[in-house]
């Protein structure tokens, strides 16, 4: 779905940060911010909550117990093979695989639910505003707003190099 | 600027009085009534101080090495904190009177009985072992010296040199402390169970000091911004020490886990009789806490950026380490030497006397020099901090 978008270009990201700054204070619905670098104040200003660090701890869990079960499965039930005088079920080397098997799953399922969410896969081509997005210039992407006169005279006060209007993939 | 120095108040120092009187008393009751369990407490409390302190100037150096401008505000405490190292080494020389009690390498006639310790005799005897004493405190109190007074110098000057000495001798003594302070704690702890030896225990010791280093700086600047000091403390300064909680957890649980698993596996004799009594018998409520304070609750709890940096999380984790380390450290002295699980007047009044003596050393020591370094080429850096 192609839907128009007021798309503001910086040249400096202490321009872009007012911006931000003015425009969540007039309660504009910004979509996207790009730019070839980043610092802490743009992140902190631009954060939208994600719920991926609760997905991880999920999966994490999910994974400790699925690798528990398995442990158990194959050294007690399934294969009761006693080695080194130890019980059947012991719980110290469980943990090494467990711990190991944690982190390859969490990694793995949560970069392939952060793809799946942004809709990314190789291949894609890739959705560019304008060449110098690639380049030295930061792009302040505005959502659907009631008042697009008003928000382009904002953007052009905060000191925008200039103001575009284009269809984007939404 | 604000208001920059620190005078101890009559208030601290009478209870840092009571405590020491408290302590004076369970120690002399102790040697009336069981001296080896005392001599024991003595070791126990001096190395928990000696841990703290040297994890502190650890954790110093490790600011200059790494070129950490965030911390320099800050650097006074960990600098504070190392006062305890010339009393620590006269506690530790002090022990020499009750060596036969602590080690059952040191009593004597034992080389006859026991063939290992006999073998490690020309490394375990009380000669060498005080030697070896000297030589570590000479090294680490003439470092911490040195230390001291550039950073002190650079109060009065704003010449770079102060500040690149300190760098220098940050890495001089982070390498002469790791190393020695490794050995010594094998030296001081490991070697009370003399047929066990493990090869992570020293390179443990000396990592998680710092980890309980930074749980007490964290524990005197909240408390000296409760007096007014330390205005520029903000989130970031907050969230960077809550990371150095939360990581050195995941560093401790590591190693322990290390040192544990290895041996459980191994199935050596001499080395499972370490963990044997710990596991299985009467200490096992003891051994399965000090994971669960030291690793597991900072970890779960701090696992959450927002909840880590909150102030009450941050003092409540800070004070459960401080009873981690005692705990860690009752788990591997007393079993070896004394081998009763006892906890009485003597513990707890001993490490009460200990922690008065502390307190009175390190708030004197910070109240000897401003708060604040003035001329830190990083000051600046570290008062505009943020993330």
């Amino acid at each position: 779905m192609n839907t128009k978008h007021i798309i503001g270009v910086f040249d400096n990201e202490d321009n872009l940060l007012k911006a931000i700054k003015h425009l969540k204070q007039k309660r504009a619905n910004i979509k996207d911010v790009y730019g070839p670098a980043t610092n802490h104040d743009l992140i902190k200003a631009f954060t939208r909550e994600s719920l991926l660090p609760y997905l991880s701890v999920l999966i994490a869990i999910g994974t400790i117990i699925g690798a528990f079960g398995f442990l158990y499965y194959t050294s007690v039930i399934d294969y009761p093979l006693r080695y080194g005088g130890k019980p059947l079920f012991s719980f110290p080397p469980m943990v090494v695989i467990i711990f190991l098997l944690t982190i390859l799953v969490t990694g793995g399922l949560t970069v392939m639910a952060f793809l799946g969410r942004n809709q990314l896969f190789p291949g894609k081509e890739p959705v560019m505003i304008d060449p110098r997005a690639s380049d030295d210039r930061f792009y302040l992407v505005m959502d659907q707003n009631f008042n697009p006169e008003e928000i382009k005279k904002w953007i052009a006060d905060s000191g925008a190099e200039e103001i575009i209007e284009k269809e984007i993939d939404a | 600027m604000m208001e920059n120095t620190y005078t101890i108040s009559n208030k601290l120092k009478a209870l840092a009085g009571v405590l020491i009187l408290i302590g004076a008393v369970a120690i002399v009751h102790g040697f009336m009534s069981d001296p080896a369990r005392t001599w024991n407490n003595i070791l126990l409390n001096n190395m928990y101080y000696i841990s703290i302190s040297m994890g502190a100037l650890l954790f110093f150096s490790l600011q200059y090495i790494t070129n950490s401008g965030w911390s320099a505000l800050f650097q006074r405490i960990p600098l504070a904190l190392g006062a305890w190292l010339p009393v620590g080494a006269l506690f530790m020389l002090l022990l020499y009177f009750g060596l036969p009690d602590i080690y059952k390498w040191a009593q004597p006639g034992i080389t006859e009985t026991d063939k290992l310790i006999a073998h490690k005799q020309p490394f375990l005897n009380v000669p060498f072992y005080m030697i070896r004493i000297v030589l570590y405190f000479a090294m680490w109190l003439g470092l911490f010296v040195v230390l001291r007074r550039y950073a002190l110098r650079e109060d009065s000057t704003t010449d770079l040199t102060p500040f690149s000495k300190l760098r220098y001798y940050s890495k001089v003594f982070i390498f002469v402390a790791a190393f020695f302070f490794s050995l010594a704690a094998m030296d001081w702890i490991m070697t009370i169970d003399a047929h066990w030896y493990s090869t992570l225990f020293g390179f443990r010791a000396a990592v998680t000091s710092i980890y309980y280093a930074v749980a007490v700086i964290i524990l005197i600047i909240f408390w000296l911004r409760r007096l007014g000091f330390f205005g520029e403390f903000n989130d970031a300064h907050r969230h960077d020490f809550a990371r150095y909680l939360f990581r050195f957890s995941i560093v401790w649980g590591y190693l322990w886990f290390m040192q544990f698993l290895i041996i459980w596996y191994a199935n050596i004799p001499e080395l499972t009789a370490y963990y044997y009594p710990r596991f299985i018998g009467e200490w096992r409520v003891l051994f399965y806490s000090e994971p669960l304070i030291n690793f597991a609750i900072p970890f779960i709890v701090m696992m959450s950026d927002d909840v880590g940096k909150n102030k009450i999380v941050m003092k409540t984790i800070s004070i459960l380490l401080i009873f981690g380390l005692w705990i860690s450290l009752f788990l591997q002295i007393m079993p070896g030497s004394t081998g009763l699980l006892r906890f009485g007047f003597i513990e707890a009044g001993s490490w009460l006397g200990f922690t008065g003596l502390f307190l009175l050393l390190v708030f004197s020591a910070l109240g000897k020099a401003p708060l604040t370094p003035k001329n830190h080429p990083q000051l600046h850096e570290s008062i505009h901090h943020h993330i």
